[in-house]
């Protein structure tokens, strides 16, 4: 059986986790949710999402270095991450950069298409 | 070793050690006496220095002129280092024995809390601020002596310069003192101070003054020579007459505005001549041929240019005070920008969600209710219908929740900028605090927090402002509730207190979040510091601190790192009048 494609958002604001986890289930994603980073990279490795949406505005208390490590979490997975905030580098096939504050119908189609992408590279 | 060391009088600058072994030394004009003084004034056996042990006395031996200890005419006194003792027209500084330079200022200096044996100190004179300019008019040789007398005139100008630059930061004001003071000290008709523009390095006259009955209409003409060779040479000038000088030989231009005398000084400071001081005063042809003294000497000269120097620093000083505060204002201007565009962002990024399902719920529900009709019409889908209505109600609880989000901001900051009165009228504060912890019930269930109210019963009806304190409140009690959102059993109390004896009533806010570290603690009070990232605006606790303010109360924070944070908001227990009359004001319990 092939297990649904699912999605691990992890973000400080319950109303965004709230907001595209409505979005995506009614797509037939599996949702994982984490509000902090540290959290989020446990549930990264334990469930081996198909795409992870972070945002970057999490709570810098948490720790410095955690984007850099959900990233090569994602880059030896080949997990496509999606990261929500102000940096300013080009994305590339691993990360995408989206500027906050987004507007959620281009996110969205956006990481549809991701997942789509992801599920048929893993089908090759 | 004790010893007189003599400051003033024919033997100045003589040190006269009291040799352990004499009990008793003598003062005189005689060549008998243990220290002879070489003083007119001075009678033959003038007195007696008698020791007893480490106590020194000295005694007056009937002197004609008498012997005065610190301006004191004394028969006999015992003597303490730093005394003055004057015989005839000689000044003597009596140290005590004992007095040695130390070595290590820590291992020699005792500072002894009740007077004992070792300490027979006692004050006998104290000078204030005010009263510190005035000792240079005190003291019988001030007539007797025109070079002290002088001396003492010049370091009072000086002292008065210092004075006056050290209580202004407006520099107008400042140079309109300085310019007052030297006209109080020298008889100069007419006089101005010129500073350097920054921008165009040209000299600019700021302040103008004249003597009484020198008319103001006339213009101060100054010589370009003059104000070139000051700033040039960094040098202050003084001409009496033009011709003799040969410095201004080549320009006839002194001549021809007929300056007879005038003094003008550079205002050095630290790093540049920022202006100059001028002062001239002109004496018509017919007097200074019966009066032929100058009215400007070298030592006004010396003087001005000690003026100028501290008029320089005064001025060096304000400018960089105006620049780093306007500089500061800048940055601060920019912080605020920066951080409420950051916190609007988010609330801009929560209303796009809460829309965001809205539309998406209003999509399905239009989808729905369109298949219902046409050719084929199908039976409502009521569950389907029930779900998009319950996105919409997700969505539209988003977008009310950052709706009050940044209300709240709005008054905060509101709150924050404006001077404002409290609006003060008879209210409850278990009310107003019970209203913010219903208020917070939800947020807490969210957070899994507990959250403990714990109202004094015997808190009386009070005058506040209870939509001010309320704004506190809420603040303190969300601030505690964040703090706790990763504690295992987080738990928040708070509780009200009367205290009728002190007049105050103390709301306190426990928390058992991670504390505060003690870096931290003063810092969380500034505007826009949050320790919250980005859920944080920074304004919280400075506007309830405000409110607190405002009401004469105040607001203080215990904080253990680990262990948790309590605020304790003080407010003064204003009883409302028509309570106190008709006698509902509760009693303590004793």
């Amino acid at each position: 059986m092939i297990s649904p494609r699912s999605v691990l958002i992890v973000d400080g604001s319950a109303d965004s986790r709230d907001v595209l986890r409505t979005a995506l289930e009614r797509r037939g994603l599996e949702i994982f949710e984490a509000a902090r980073a540290d959290e989020g990279l446990i549930l990264a490795r334990q469930h081996k999402p198909s795409l992870i949406v972070l945002d970057l505005d999490i709570d810098a208390r948490s720790a410095e270095n955690l984007p850099l490590e959900f990233e090569q979490t994602a880059r030896g997975e080949q997990t496509p991450l999606v990261l929500l905030g102000n940096i300013r580098r080009p994305s590339d096939d691993v990360c995408k950069f989206v500027a906050k504050p987004y507007h959620y119908a281009p996110l969205i189609r956006k990481i549809e298409q991701l997942v789509a992408q992801a599920g048929a590279t893993a089908k090759d | 070793m004790a010893s007189l060391f003599v400051i003033q009088g024919r033997d100045q600058g003589v040190r006269f050690e009291l040799e352990p072994d004499r009990a008793v030394v003598s003062l005189g004009r005689e060549a008998g006496n243990s220290i002879q003084l070489h003083d007119t004034e001075v009678s033959r056996r003038h007195a007696e220095i008698r020791r007893l042990g480490e106590t020194f006395t000295v005694v007056d031996l009937a002197s004609s002129n008498g012997t005065f200890v610190n301006n004191e005419l004394v028969k006999e006194r015992e003597l303490a280092s730093g005394d003055q003792i004057q015989i005839g027209r000689s000044y003597m500084l009596f140290t005590g024995p004992g007095v040695v330079a130390p070595h290590d200022a820590s291992d020699n200096i005792d500072i002894v809390a009740q007077r004992g044996t070792a300490d027979r100190s006692r004050i006998i004179h104290t000078v204030s601020q005010e009263q510190g300019s005035q000792i240079f008019f005190s003291g019988p040789e001030a007539g007797q002596s025109p070079w002290l007398a002088r001396a003492r005139s010049n370091l009072q100008v000086m002292y008065r310069t210092a004075l006056a630059v050290s209580h202004t930061l407006d520099i107008d004001q400042l140079l309109i003192r300085i310019m007052q003071l030297i006209f109080e000290w020298v008889e100069a008709d007419r006089g101005c101070i010129m500073l350097v523009e920054q921008e165009s390095r040209q000299l600019t006259p700021k302040v103008r003054r004249n003597r009484t009955g020198v008319s103001a209409e006339e213009k101060i003409t100054i010589s370009q020579t003059i104000l070139d060779y000051v700033m040039e040479h960094r040098e202050g000038v003084l001409t009496s007459d033009a011709r003799e000088d040969d410095r201004w030989n080549a320009a006839a231009s002194i001549v021809q505005l007929g300056v007879r005398e005038a003094i003008c000084v550079p205002m050095q400071g630290r790093y540049d001549i920022v202006g100059v001081i001028y002062i001239d005063t002109s004496t018509p042809a017919q007097r200074a041929i019966v009066q032929p003294s100058r009215k400007f000497t070298e030592e006004h000269l010396k003087l001005m240019i000690a003026i100028g120097h501290q008029a320089a620093l005064a001025v060096e000083d304000t400018n960089y005070y105006s620049a780093m505060v306007q500089s500061e204002r800048l940055a601060a201007v920019g912080q605020t920008i920066a951080t409420l565009s950051h916190h609007i962002k988010n609330i801009l990024q929560g209303i796009r969600g809460g829309s965001y399902l809205i539309e998406m719920g209003l999509g399905d529900q239009v989808k729905l209710l369109a298949a219902t009709e046409g050719e084929q019409p199908e039976p409502i889908n009521v569950p389907k219908l029930a779900k998009a209505a319950e996105t919409i109600r997700k969505g539209w609880d988003i977008v009310e929740k950052n709706q009050n989000k940044i209300s709240a901001l709005a008054m905060d900051m509101l709150t924050y900028s404006k001077e404002r009165e409290p609006d003060l009228c008879p209210a409850s504060l278990n009310e107003v605090t019970g209203d913010v912890i219903e208020l917070m019930r939800a947020r807490a269930g969210e957070l899994q927090v507990e959250l403990v109210w714990l109202p004094d019963p015997l808190l009386p009806q009070l005058t506040f402002d209870p939509e001010g304190l309320h704004r506190a409140i809420l603040n303190i009690v969300t601030n505690a509730l964040d703090a706790c959102r990763e504690a295992e059993q987080g738990s928040v109390q708070v509780e009200s207190k009367y205290c009728p004896d002190d007049a105050l009533v103390r709301l306190t806010v426990t928390d058992n979040g991670p504390g505060i570290e003690a870096a931290d603690r003063d810092r969380i009070f500034n505007v826009f510091v949050s320790s919250k990232g980005s859920r944080g605006t920074g304004l919280g606790l400075p506007v309830s601190q405000k409110i607190v303010k405002e009401h004469g109360g105040r607001i203080h924070l215990e904080s253990q790192v680990g262990v948790g944070s309590r605020f304790v908001i003080e407010l003064p227990a204003v009883v409302p009048e028509a309570v106190k009359h008709t006698g509902v004001m509760p009693r303590m319990p004793t």
